[in-house]
């Protein structure tokens, strides 16, 4: 019989939390994620379910909703959406939404899938304008502003938490390390190090 | 500011006045220039500088080599480029009046051997008779062998600008995207009175302008606003706009480039102004600024006059002499001439009497004179020369007097060291007509000015023909409110400050008739009168076919001084009118923009994204050689030491597989989780062959065809439910796959409850193939889930858990043509299962193989891949046409029964052997017969993928030959001319290694 276990590994290669006055950059790696799809006609049912359960309706334009049970929100495209939540006591949002929403709709598993990157402080506005090409200004994109774009030719869906600002960034799991370098050359003159 | 003084005269900087201008006077710095040391202050340019101290001479000319001063004080600059700074930093032409001086600048002149003073090449003046317009054309035409050992080196040797640097640079370069609700473009006393009332209304303003200081010509020229030096209105709007959060100054930021949807390009430099970036910080900086009104407020260059000796040192612009005086504190000259048409040149006899320059003649071609000219003459006590023209600048690094044809033909000569010269303004419309816009001729201001303008672009200031400081605030103000309440807000009147009324009055003179000496339209080019008089006579009298045949208007400086002039003397040549000649229009940038800027972060490794698969890291542990596929980084072969060379590497791994069992990366084909009621239904329209009959837990191969019939990509599809498809596409197709897909669902077939999501990256995916795959597999699956031959069987798949636990899928798929499994589990575990797999492989020898060995051992089981899916194959092309369901709608089906993708001539895939075994095959060659003569005509197909096979001992093949399957056994030839090979090859069957496809199935 083999070993029993498999570690989980970091999919930030080459990374270095950044910390300071003008911005602080954090991996959350500790995330349970799933996308899921309104099966056809079902988008009503659909947003019952999900107000059953958390609370919040579905939104229906590029934006995040947090709802009860730590899950928020984000739309992903016409009646697709992204769900995050912490991955604490071994929760799985695909398992859990298959027993919430049965056949209203199709789920899954993004939790390895996707990595989300958080960037706070007040340059961290500066920093993404430099590979996102949104207009994110304070009366353009608030908090739970949501956006399907790309950061330096690097697909992500991008939403904004808090005011101070702070956003987070999701991306696919293999292009970790480019938009790293990224991050961390466009942060470098608000005296962040690079890696 | 300071009222200008006189000069010190003595000691270092000779020419810097006692005060004035907006210089720090407290802080002395040095530069070198040409190896010389020479002090200047901050807020200097190199020009101003150099001026300061006297240098006069800064470069030789293009073509003619001849002595060049500095001509403007702007971004128009002709004349005075230099190369800046040294090493990995020196960057050829750059303007020496735009270039900030710090302490430690070095610059060097440019275009001269050995010396600036000394220049061997300027015996190309003496024979300039042969290097005329079109002598690149006329001639070196034979023989044509020699242009490219000759004739180009040695042009170039003799005509080439400054040299780049051979290192890489070592600056970094940023981009960055701002929005606006108002972007003003310069920051004049137009753009700041425009952005000052678009300001107030909270609107969003981006102010850019290409100086370091703000404020323009207001400065340059010392004027009064509400009674007070100009200098202090500016920096009261300054403070008010610096203050205001709804604002964003761009300093050192030329917007180059208008571009749709109110999109500018601009690039902001950074750093330029230091001896090196702060720490983090860039070099430059590329904007992309998106508005929804734009106000242009880009001002006006001042256009020369073409006399002969124009181009001597100590020619300049009137309007950049006032600058050096007023901005600078620097008396360019001693003794100077002003030579105008209009009344605005006029003025800078005042300027330069206040700054206790002899002015020693004001000439006006214009014979009557207006009040404001007489004025300006009697209170400078100046001699007035009406209705004359200066004919010639004489003298030879520096002029040294002129020659003056007075209203009665008489020849004047005067002595003097300055010539201040003005042929009227022309304004800078360069970004009106971006977009295809044609500019429209002015017959009061004689210039061109803005057709119709770019959706939400206005104008303010010089550019629109308000030359006069009075109606550019008064414009300005007007052109940001209204810009503003276009954009929803409310404006109130901004108070537009006073400034005198001033004259614009003109009357043209482009050229002087009967000029002493070679009289210049372009400097940077080297084109004069007769270049253009030469090309009428020529034909090419069209302003495109002048600006090419002369190469006037080109270069770093887009003729801004040359332009209107040349095409003024090609209608005057022609006896037609100046909108008659028409006008080139410009195409972006402005000015120059470095490659680094453009490139910004994507350079080198940084180019494109890198995509790195889950084993990653434990391979690049084992020494892999990596390859680049698409994004991606996979492993090509794993080297092990003692092995020479990358073919025993890959023959190792191959029979390794063979034999034992190999593991490898297959995480990057694309993944597509489907799902949905119509999910199947779905699937047999997407795919060529049927779906229908696939059960829940079984896999099958499923090709994609394009509407025309030609194969898109193919992959497995796997059921994992009732409505639960899982489908692999190739790795270099997975996007193109998804968005037709998409494409499908939501145009074509919107009906169907189908939802479709990419799931790539979210399983770490490895490929375990060989005999002793399954034994392999059994130390990790657990031990609940059945995976032997009876309950595991070939095209099986099931969900499962690995290791105790962990969620997994196994597929039994083989590309190899071994016994073969696909097993995926969540992409964080996916560095620890193959190092879990190497390790409980050990006993079976088992190996990890990259993408080189499953290349080899696929053309050996001669299963198709990228070069067979080429875009131009059908399914019976590739030999799968027995596959092809004929009891269904699918797309691809109609077109691709089309008689040309239905010949049965048509090239069809089969393998190839090498006749004699030890040669080497490659793919590329074609196909003939033995005994043809090669030619398209005999032309029978190509070879597309090729493979040294271990398992054959010796060279396999697979293309496409014409009826292919019908001649197995023949002999054809490969020819390759390209890399000299031809080779006979037997045509065989594709598959060459267990062609029953016993091994698959155990």
């Amino acid at each position: 019989m083999a070993k029993q276990g498999l570690t989980a590994t970091s999919a930030f290669l080459h990374w270095k939390p950044v910390a300071n006055s003008n911005l602080t950059v954090d991996a959350r790696e500790t995330l349970t994620m799933a996308s899921f799809a309104a099966a056809k006609g079902k988008k009503d049912e659909l947003n019952a379910a999900v107000r059953a359960a958390y609370g919040v309706d579905l939104p229906k334009t590029p934006s995040r909703v947090e709802g009860q049970q730590g899950v928020a929100f984000v739309w992903a495209g016409p009646e697709q959406w992204l769900a995050v939540a912490e991955r604490k006591d071994g929760r799985d949002l695909e398992t859990e939404f298959k027993k919430t929403f049965g056949p209203l709709a199709s789920v899954v598993d993004q939790s390895d899938g996707r990595v989300v990157v958080r960037i706070s402080g007040p340059r961290a506005r500066e920093v993404l304008a430099k590979g996102i090409p949104l207009d994110l200004h304070e009366t353009a994109f608030r908090p739970g502003s949501a956006a399907i774009t790309h950061a330096s030719h690097i697909g992500v869906i991008l939403w904004q938490i808090d005011d101070k600002p702070t956003y987070e960034v999701a991306l696919f799991r293999s292009y970790v390390d480019s938009f790293a370098h990224w991050l961390l050359d466009s942060a470098a003159e608000y005296g962040v190090a690079h890696a | 500011m300071a009222t200008p003084g006189h000069r010190s005269g003595t000691g270092s900087q000779p020419n810097r006045l006692d005060r004035g201008g907006l210089i720090d006077r407290s802080r002395t710095i040095r530069f070198t220039f040409d190896g010389k040391t020479y002090t200047g202050h901050p807020g200097d340019t190199l020009a101003s500088a150099l001026l300061a101290n006297g240098v006069v001479l800064t470069g030789r000319s293009f073509k003619y080599h001849r002595p060049r001063g500095i001509l403007s004080a702007g971004s128009e600059e002709p004349n005075a480029l230099v190369e800046l700074r040294d090493g990995a930093r020196r960057e050829p032409n750059t303007k020496a009046t735009m270039a900030e001086l710090f302490d430690g600048l070095s610059a060097t002149s440019q275009n001269r051997w050995p010396s600036l003073e000394f220049d061997v090449m300027s015996i190309n003046s003496l024979l300039s008779p042969v290097f005329v317009a079109g002598f690149y054309y006329k001639t070196f035409m034979w023989p044509s062998a020699l242009w490219e050992k000759l004739y180009e080196p040695m042009i170039r040797r003799a005509a080439g600008l400054g040299r780049a640097s051979d290192d890489a640079d070592p600056d970094t370069y940023d981009k960055a995207t701002a929005f606006a609700d108002v972007l003003v473009i310069g920051a004049g006393s137009a753009g700041l009175m425009a952005a000052l009332s678009a300001a107030r209304t909270g609107a969003r303003v981006i102010l850019v302008d290409e100086n370091a200081a703000l404020g323009g010509r207001a400065i340059d020229d010392a004027a009064e606003i509400d009674g007070k030096p100009a200098a202090d209105w500016v920096r009261s709007v300054e403070t008010e706009l610096s203050q205001a959060k709804n604002v964003r100054i761009l300093r050192r930021t030329t917007a180059f480039g208008a571009y749709d949807g109110g999109t500018y390009g601009a690039v902001e430099r950074v750093s330029d102004h230091l001896p090196k970036a702060a720490e983090g910080a860039p070099r430059q900086r590329l904007w992309r600024l998106v508005a929804k009104q734009t106000v242009l407020a880009s001002g006006a260059t001042e256009r020369p006059i073409v006399f002969g000796g124009n181009d001597r040192p100590g020619v300049m612009l009137a309007g950049a002499v006032r600058t050096y005086l007023n901005r600078f504190g620097v008396a360019p000259g001693q003794r100077a001439v002003v030579f105008t048409n209009n009344d605005y040149g006029a003025t800078t006899v005042t300027a330069l009497k206040r700054a206790g320059v002899d002015v020693v003649a004001l000439v006006d071609s214009r014979p009557e004179l207006s009040e404001q000219v007489k004025r300006i003459a009697g209170e400078a006590g100046t001699k007035l020369i009406s209705g004359g023209v200066v004919t010639g600048a004489v003298g030879k690094k520096r002029v040294t007097g002129v020659t003056i044809q007075t209203r009665t033909d008489d020849e004047i000569k005067l002595e003097c060291d300055l010539v201040a010269v003005s042929g009227g303004w022309n304004p800078n419309i360069q970004l009106t007509t971006h977009q295809g816009s044609r500019p429209v001729w002015n017959d009061t201001l004689h210039c061109f000015l803005p057709g119709v303008l770019p959706h939400g672009m206005s104008l303010a200031g010089a550019v629109a023909g308000d030359l006069a400081l009075h109606k550019a605030l008064a414009g300005g103000a007007t052109a940001g409110a209204s810009a503003a309440t276009s954009t929803g807000r409310q404006a109130t009147p901004t108070a537009v400050p006073k400034a005198a009324e001033e004259s614009e009055a003109i009357t043209p003179l482009w050229r002087v008739k009967n000029p002493n000496g070679k009289a210049f339209v372009d400097q940077q080019n080297d084109v004069t009168a007769s270049d253009v008089e030469l090309a009428e006579r020529e034909g090419f009298r069209a302003v495109e076919h002048l600006k090419r045949y002369t190469t006037l208007g080109m270069a770093t400086d887009q003729g801004r001084t040359a332009n209107v002039n040349a095409l003024a003397i090609m209608a005057e040549i022609t006896g037609r009118s100046i909108p008659e000649t028409g006008i080139t229009v410009a195409r972006p940038p402005y000015t120059p923009v470095a490659l680094g800027a453009l490139a910004g972060h994507h350079r080198e490794k940084n180019f494109k994204p890198t995509r790195l698969p889950p084993s990653y890291r434990w391979a690049k542990e084992q020494g892999a050689v990596f390859v680049e596929t698409g994004l991606w980084l996979r492993p090509a072969y794993f080297p092990r030491p003692g092995e020479k060379d990358w073919l025993e590497t890959v023959k190792r791994e191959v029979t390794t597989v063979r034999s034992a069992v190999g593991i490898c990366d297959v995480s990057t084909l694309g993944k597509v989780d489907l799902q949905g009621a119509d999910a199947a239904a779905f699937l047999d329209k997407i795919y060529m062959n049927g779906l229908k009959t696939l059960g829940i837990g079984k896999a099958r191969y499923g090709g994609m065809l394009r509407e025309d019939g030609i194969f898109l990509d193919d992959g497995t599809v796997a059921r994992f439910g009732e409505n639960h498809y899982f489908i692999t596409t190739t790795t270099a197709n997975a996007v193109k796959a998804v968005q037709h897909m998409e494409y499908c669902h939501q145009w074509l077939f919107p009906e169907m409850d189908v939802q479709i999501v990419s799931a790539t990256e979210q399983w770490a995916q490895y490929a375990v193939a060989g005999p002793k795959s399954r034994e392999l597999l059994q130390k990790v699956v657990d031990p609940e889930f059945d995976i032997t031959d009876a309950g595991f069987n070939y095209l099986q798949v099931g969900e499962i858990t690995v290791c105790g636990g962990i969620k997994a899928r196994l597929y039994r798929l083989s590309f190899s043509g071994e016994r073969a499994y696909e097993i995926g589990v969540p992409a964080r575990y996916g560095d620890a299962l193959i190092r879990r797999l190497m390790e409980a492989g050990q006993e079976f020898g088992a190996c990890a193989y990259g993408t080189e060995a499953l290349g080899v051992m696929r053309i050996e089981k001669g299963h198709i891949s990228g070069p067979e899916l080429n875009g131009t194959t059908t399914p019976r092309d590739v030999g799968l046409g027995g596959m092809v369901s004929s009891k269904k709608d699918f797309i691809g089906h109609v077109l691709g029964k089309r008689p040309g993708l239905t010949d049965p001539d048509r090239p069809t895939l089969v393998g190839f052997r090498p006749v004699d075994r030890q040669a080497r095959l490659r793919s590329g060659a074609h196909f003939i017969a033995r005994d043809a003569v090669p030619s398209a005509s005999t032309d029978e197909g190509y070879m597309t993928s090729v493979a040294f096979s271990p398992s054959n001992g010796h060279w396999v093949g697979l293309g496409f030959l014409k009826r292919g399957p019908d001649r197995i056994g023949e002999i054809v030839r490969a020819y390759d001319p390209v890399r000299g090979g031809d080779t006979l090859v037997e045509v065989v069957s594709p598959v060459f290694v267990d062609p029953e496809g016993v091994r698959v199935r155990g």
